[in-house]
């Protein structure tokens, strides 16, 4: 197992994906039909136009609750040094929290926390 | 550490601090007119500008993760210079915006993201710098918030910017794992040429060239500079390629040294591509955007040929093509700012009889594309000039010829546009435009740097010099 390998290994990942969807389109009979196409509901026939507009709300909350979650994150690896590096730790962790909380604050003002 | 690293990092700090008051800005209760914020942003960047020339020591923080010294400082007050002219010239855009101030938080750490991207010292500092220069632009590419190719280009933008980061993180990875280091400076000890590193390091060279488009990795620059604003057209063809062009340079010239022969010749095939299918493809587009997005490829392509020189004339002549570049194609980028600002068209053939109505701007386009040209007088053909002569330093004639057939045919799209301007007839040419202050100072600065860094040997001097100090 030398680097050579590793290149044979990734040319043989690459031949494995390409023929396994040129092989797939040699055999398989595609069969035309509008019912096909058509995006899977629960069995309901789709109605109206897939290019609907959806409520905004939901993402917007994911985003805020990945700032928090982003922020707990990196702070457990924080809290396992922060007793050997002492102040500099604790005054680093604040400028990182300070500059979440803008991001929050913003978030606030632009009215993402409010359910429409 | 301590007042050291303040100044070290004196770039960076600077930019952030801006940020950090347009934030506060926006959180704030008073509510600012868009002419105010506008005046305010301008003269905290023409302050940024001017500090950066200030202050600059060389030096290594946090373990070799961030370095800097002259030569690195030079490249930043450059791409700072980019900024604050893109800035004047968009003025008339963002006047009527409602988002100014998001605008140019983004803006401005995509550029801070340049500046630690240009300073890393390790690849993994290299690789959150470059994230942080390019994900920001996704989002304002798509500025044009009511327009549904400005979305088209931002989305087309992340995607291929995500494709060439995990090939440039596949790199980076595979690069770990035959060398068993990051840092920049142990990596170029390391390195003996093995398959896996050279294959490591095709991986690399893919990402960087996604990301000056390069031909074959250049598919995703005509749609995207297309569709997005002008504004950030300028600054996606100039400060983003121009950054990723400076670590580029001192990426190969530095860390992959030993693998030098190997470089070579990928520089050679891709630089050769790029010119001819920059080119060529550049004499068919009528929308100036694109037009201007193919030129971009064909200069990447010469620019190339530069680095591939491997020598302290490459690098100069490098540094010094793309601070020339920042001022040709931001003095035609200015012009049709302005005109797509105010009326919406972007064609060449809107352009015809341009002249009859807008003498001022006819003239700054047709220098700028002079420029870009490279004809004489201009400071486009003293960059080109040493582009050339740094790549003819390595004895390869054929490149140096299929460069200069592909001066010729780039003369002609370039006149092109210029035979439209002066000479056409146009039954409905674009009415008088009156150049509000700010971008007019634009235009100006371009224009003087067009002249001036030409004809004064001065600025190719001290460029070579901070190069050669090493």
């Amino acid at each position: 197992m030398g680097a050579s390998s590793l290149i044979v290994l990734f040319f043989a990942a690459i031949a494995f994906s390409v023929g396994g969807i040129s092989i797939a389109k040699i055999f398989v009979k595609g069969v035309k039909n509008p019912q096909k196409g058509q995006a899977y509901e629960c069995g309901i026939p789709a109605t109206g136009s897939p290019w609907h507009q959806f409520n905004v709300g939901y993402y917007l909350f994911a985003l805020i609750f990945l700032i928090f979650d982003v922020e707990l994150v990196f702070m457990y690896p924080w809290a396992v040094v922060v007793k050997q590096t002492g102040l500099t730790a604790l005054i680093e962790i604040l400028i990182f929290i300070f500059i979440l909380f803008m991001g929050f604050l913003y978030a606030h003002k632009k009215g993402a926390l409010k359910w429409m | 550490m301590g007042i050291d690293f303040l100044i070290l990092m004196k770039h960076e700090w600077l930019l952030i601090a801006i940020i950090f008051i347009l934030l506060f800005i926006k959180v704030g209760s008073k509510e600012w007119k868009n002419e105010s914020i506008l005046n305010l942003i301008n003269i905290l960047l023409l302050f940024n500008c001017i500090v950066g020339f200030f202050w600059n020591e060389g030096g290594i923080l946090f373990n070799e993760m961030f370095k800097t010294d002259a030569l690195i400082a030079a490249e930043k007050n450059i791409l700072n210079l980019g900024t604050y002219i893109i800035s004047l010239q968009s003025y008339s855009w963002l006047k009527n915006h409602k988002h100014v101030l998001e605008f140019y938080m983004l803006l401005l750490s995509t550029l801070a993201g340049m500046f630690f991207m240009i300073s890393a010292g390790n690849l993994l500092m290299f690789y959150l710098g470059l994230e942080l220069s390019s994900i920001p632009l996704a989002a304002i590419a798509n500025f044009d918030l009511e327009k549904r190719k400005s979305s088209e280009a931002a989305f087309k933008f992340i995607i291929s910017s995500a494709f060439s980061s995990g090939l440039l993180l596949f790199g980076i990875s595979l690069m770990y794992g035959a060398t068993g280091t990051i840092i920049f400076s142990e990596l170029s000890q390391q390195l003996n040429g093995s398959p896996l590193q050279i294959f490591a390091f095709i991986l690399l060279i893919a990402g960087f060239a996604f990301k000056i488009s390069a031909v074959p990795f250049h598919l995703w620059t005509a749609d995207v500079y297309e569709g997005a604003p002008v504004a950030v057209t300028s600054y996606l063809s100039v400060i983003s390629k121009g950054a990723v062009l400076f670590v580029f340079v001192s990426v190969l010239y530095e860390v992959f040294k030993p693998l030098a022969e190997t470089w070579y010749n990928v520089l050679f095939l891709l630089s050769v591509l790029t010119m001819i299918i920059g080119n060529l493809f550049a004499i068919r587009q009528n929308n100036l955007k694109r037009f201007l997005a193919f030129s971009s490829i064909a200069q990447v392509g010469f620019i190339l040929i530069g680095i591939s020189g491997n020598s302290q004339t490459g690098a100069a002549s490098v540094v010094y093509f793309v601070l020339i570049y920042i001022f040709s194609n931001l003095g035609a980028f200015g012009v049709i700012s302005l005109v797509s600002a105010l009326t919406g068209k972007e064609n060449i053939d809107d352009y015809k009889a341009f002249y009859k109505t807008n003498k001022l701007l006819s003239w700054v386009l047709a220098i700028s594309l002079f420029s870009l040209a490279g004809i004489p007088p201009t400071a486009g053909f003293f960059g080109k000039f040493f582009l050339l002569m740094a790549g003819a330093g390595q004895g390869n004639y054929l490149l140096i010829t299929i460069a200069a057939l592909n001066m010729i045919v780039s003369l002609y799209y370039y006149l092109k546009v210029v035979k439209a301007i002066f000479m056409d007839t146009n039954e409905t040419p674009i009415e008088k435009i009156t150049i509000p202050s700010l971008p007019k100072l634009a235009l100006f600065i371009c224009m003087a740097g067009i002249v001036l860094t030409g004809l004064m040997s001065y600025v190719y001097e001290y460029i070579f010099s901070l190069i050669s100090a090493f």
